[in-house]
């Protein structure tokens, strides 16, 4: 009903979609895939019968042609096996989906980061974010007073216990978030609304102030390690606020309240309010341009990566986005890598002296924050960044919502099914080109009868060209004067030596 | 599957010949390959393909049947011999030589007729009774010979430029009786039957059907042709031919030789074996394919049903292919077969 016209979907979304056990491809709909099932991998290639299930292909292969069914047909070399009994999405053993939805989560946060570099990277924000942006970081008084600023709020930080501020608050001011999130993405289409009702309030003017504010007090909060996501959210309102004017302020006020008691500078606290709003913000401004989002997104991403998957888990969201989802979106960045963007290109082009010297700024002033931060942001400053470590790149951010070492170590499990999945298509691609030079050379070679015929219909005409494609054969032995056996007997190996006759004889 | 196992000592090198002894309840066959040896083996009750012996020859072996009993083999060698072997005493005698490879050997057991086909375009008919009056006699061929089937009243020779000549053994036989003396041996005989094959192309092999009504031949374009000896035109316009051995690729065709055509002794249907690896059981009357076999790991090079047709060997071997300098690589190997009891049976209507 309401548009969804973003070309890249939801994590929710890409998680929800029904895939195939033996060739990990998805699909937007179970029937579809239950088709694809019986037409790839239980069909019988003898008789042609789709079965519905392996064990039923076998059985059919057993009574009806005398065979064993050893291995599934089309299936990734590691899941041709009889062992498992697949019928659309059930019956895929648990470890299995885990590692998918893990390759999923890889691939989508790839692409993301792919999506971030192509289109935000090389020029980041617009002109008039930098504007904003650049005098404010450029100016060495700023510089310091938030240098300042920080060591105080970690010496603050440090007082009050990193832990407790830390969990403290964090609890206070996501667990609004956290209720929020879930109940307006299910409602996604409902969601636009939503956020205009928030719109209203908070008007550019007054929150102008606290971004100032954010983008230095920012980093006295990393350390409590909530850090990383203010301080980028922190850096992104201002350009931010250009373009969506509305979006991300309307929570500002709803967040911003909750915390500040937690903290002891009422201004700093927001940027912990605001690691959820991000992730939030994204989905509702599916075309709106990257670029504006995409220093938001260097933390946004991180941010609503562990938010994504812990949010994915009720698996609520799913039936409904499934419908959503449009199938190419989740393909694309996975096997075509960074040139996957298709809407780069388009994009306004922007003066490309803003970013550097922002993150350069931010990353000092990480640097002595935090090293996790550091990390995203040297990450981050690579316009293209190799798929592994793109993925690892979300890791550090991982732990905040409890997703600790886990996905870092199955990311490269992730990566190697990529790596099937990308060969086995490389290879299908081949096969397929394969084929076509081959069915195309052969239909000059034979006689094209006299048009008799006059204009079939189309499904005539198709038949027609089967059966012509058909008269094409290529005979494995042609010779039609020497026998094979004559060919081999002229063999050097076959060859007999008459001095042997001459002695036996 | 369990009712087919290979057998433990394959020869070594591809197999040109499999044949099962014609004689009732003999699970002894001959096997003739290009490794110089000719192979005698025998399938025992418990499901054991014992090697009983083997026989080493100058030349790869291009052919072998029995004689008049198990224990006498006949063996056509690329050395030009036509030769006996005694099984007992392991003993050889050279019958006959031609001027050429010798392609194929068949024994008329009604006849006691060992006729010997080579590549020097003729025929050696050799007697093989001790009593025989005469000595091998010759006859001249129009083209190179390939393939030779006997019933138990022909012989049908398919050779090249798709010429199929059909003789009557009895008019064989007493025709050499007859011109025993005659010089060099030399037999002008007409055939009782010139034929130019069904087929378009080079005729791989022939068989003919058990009941010596006619034979199936087949060619090197996946394609088989059913013709009945009877010349009368109700009985010519009964035969066919239909296309097999084919697989398609992308939209070509790929098509491969029938290297082999066995009829079932009993039930009167016929098993092809194509150089695509797979076995196919098929219904000459009703033109019907019964089975196809799941494809094996290389061409299929022979084939031969016992005499009680319970099973059914089946020699693979690496096919020649065309553009190919040497043999491909592949495995040679027997397959023993035990055929249930409807398995190759002809469907009732």
């Amino acid at each position: 009903m309401t548009k969804k016209k973003r070309g890249h979907p939801d994590i929710e979304e890409i998680l929800a979609r029904p895939w195939c056990y033996y060739c990990e491809r998805d699909f937007d709909d179970l029937k579809i895939l239950i088709n694809h099932q019986k037409a790839k991998h239980f069909k019988c290639d003898r008789c042609g019968r789709r079965l519905n299930t392996a064990g039923g292909l076998n059985v059919h292969m057993n009574q009806v042609h005398k065979e064993n069914l050893t291995a599934i047909e089309n299936a990734l070399p590691n899941r041709a096996g009889l062992d498992v009994e697949i019928f659309g999405m059930e019956g895929i053993p648990e470890d299995i989906v885990q590692q998918h939805n893990q390759r999923v989560l890889t691939n989508y946060h790839q692409g993301e980061a792919e999506r971030r570099a192509a289109t935000g990277n090389p020029a980041s924000g617009i002109a008039s974010n930098n504007a904003v942006k650049k005098p404010k970081f450029e100016s060495p008084s700023d510089l310091k007073k938030r240098l300042a600023e920080h060591k105080a709020a970690k010496l603050a930080a440090e007082q009050n216990g990193e832990g407790s501020s830390g969990a403290s608050t964090p609890i206070v001011g996501q667990a609004q978030p956290a209720a929020v999130q879930p109940s307006t993405q299910v409602a996604s289409p409902t969601y636009p609304p939503y956020q205009q009702s928030y719109a209203p309030p908070p008007s550019s003017t007054t929150f102008s102030a606290p971004t100032t504010y954010n983008q230095q007090p920012a980093l006295p909060y990393q350390p409590p390690g909530y850090g990383t996501p203010p301080t980028g959210y922190a850096q992104s309102p201002p350009p931010q606020q250009p373009p969506y004017g509305q979006p991300p302020q309307p929570y500002q006020p709803l967040y911003a309240q909750p915390p500040q008691p937690s903290f002891q500078q009422p201004p700093y606290p927001t940027p912990n309010a605001f690691s959820p709003p991000p992730y939030q913000g994204q989905p509702p401004f599916p075309n709106q341009p990257y670029q504006s989002q995409v220093p938001q997104n260097g933390y946004s991403g991180q941010v609503g990566a562990p938010r994504a998957y812990a949010s994915a888990s009720p698996a609520s969201p799913f039936p409904h986005q499934q419908r959503t989802h449009s199938p190419a979106q989740n393909g694309l960045p996975q096997r075509s890598g960074s040139g996957s963007l298709p809407t780069a290109p388009g994009l306004p082009q922007r003066p490309a002296v803003s970013a550097p010297p922002v993150n350069a700024a931010q990353f000092q002033q990480m640097h002595q924050g935090q090293i996790l931060v550091q990390h995203n942001f040297a990450a981050q400053s690579q316009p293209q960044p190799h798929p592994i470590p793109s993925s690892n790149e979300y890791n550090p951010a991982a732990p905040y919502v409890g997703m600790p070492r886990s996905l870092s170590n199955e990311a490269t499990a992730a990566s190697s099914i990529d790596d099937l999945i990308s060969s086995a298509s490389k290879q299908a691609d081949a096969n397929a080109a394969a084929n076509v030079p081959k069915a195309a050379t052969p239909k000059p070679t034979t006689p094209v009868p006299p048009a008799a015929k006059d204009e079939p219909a189309d499904d005539k005409a198709a038949k027609k060209d089967k059966d012509k494609a058909a008269k094409a054969t290529r005979l494995v032995y042609s010779d039609n004067e020497i026998s094979p056996e004559e060919k081999m007997a002229a063999m050097p190996k076959y060859a007999f030596m008459p001095s042997q006759k001459t002695v036996q004889v | 599957m369990s009712n087919q196992y290979e057998v433990s000592e394959p020869p070594t090198d591809a197999i040109s010949a499999i044949r099962f002894s014609p004689y009732a309840d003999s699970h002894k066959f001959v096997v003739a390959s290009w490794d110089k040896f000719a192979y005698l083996y025998e399938i025992s009750d418990n499901k054991q393909c014992t090697l009983l012996n083997r026989f080493e020859h100058r030349a790869p072996v291009l052919d072998a049947c029995f004689g008049k009993d198990d224990n006498e083999i006949f063996t056509a060698c690329l050395d030009c011999d036509v030769r006996r072997i005694d099984v007992a005493t392991s003993t050889q005698d050279v019958l006959s030589t031609h001027d050429a490879g010798v392609r194929s050997v068949a024994y008329s057991k009604e006849h006691s007729l060992l006729i010997s086909a080579a590549w020097d375009s003729t025929l050696h008919i050799h007697p093989t009774s001790a009593d025989a009056e005469w000595s091998t006699a010759t006859i001249t061929l129009p083209s190179k010979p390939f393939s030779l089937s006997m019933s138990p009243s022909k012989l049908v020779v398919a050779m090249s430029n798709r010429a199929l000549h059909i003789y009557e053994l009895s008019t064989l036989a007493e025709e050499c009786k007859n011109t025993a003396n005659a010089l060099q041996n030399r037999l002008d005989i007409e055939p009782w039957q010139r034929r130019e094959s069904s087929l378009k192309f080079m005729t791989r092999a022939v068989d003919c059907m058990p009941n010596d009504e006619g034979y199936a031949s087949s060619s090197i374009e996946g394609r088989v042709a059913v013709e009945w000896f009877d010349p009368s035109t109700e009985s010519q316009a009964r035969k066919y031919a239909f296309k097999c051995h084919r697989q398609p690729e992308g939209e070509v065709d790929v098509v491969y030789p029938v290297n082999a055509i066995a009829f079932h002794p009993i039930h009167g249907t016929f098993a092809t074996g194509g150089g695509d690896g797979v076995v196919a059981i098929w219904d000459a009357i009703a033109k019907r394919r019964i089975r196809i076999y799941p494809k094996l790991a290389s061409s299929i090079a022979a084939m031969s049903f016992t005499s009680n047709g319970k099973i059914l060997a089946t020699a693979i071997s690496p096919g020649f292919e065309d553009g190919k300098e040497d043999m491909a690589e592949g495995s040679v190997a027997i397959l023993i077969r035990e055929l249930g009891e409807n398995e190759v049976k002809r469907k009732a209507k």
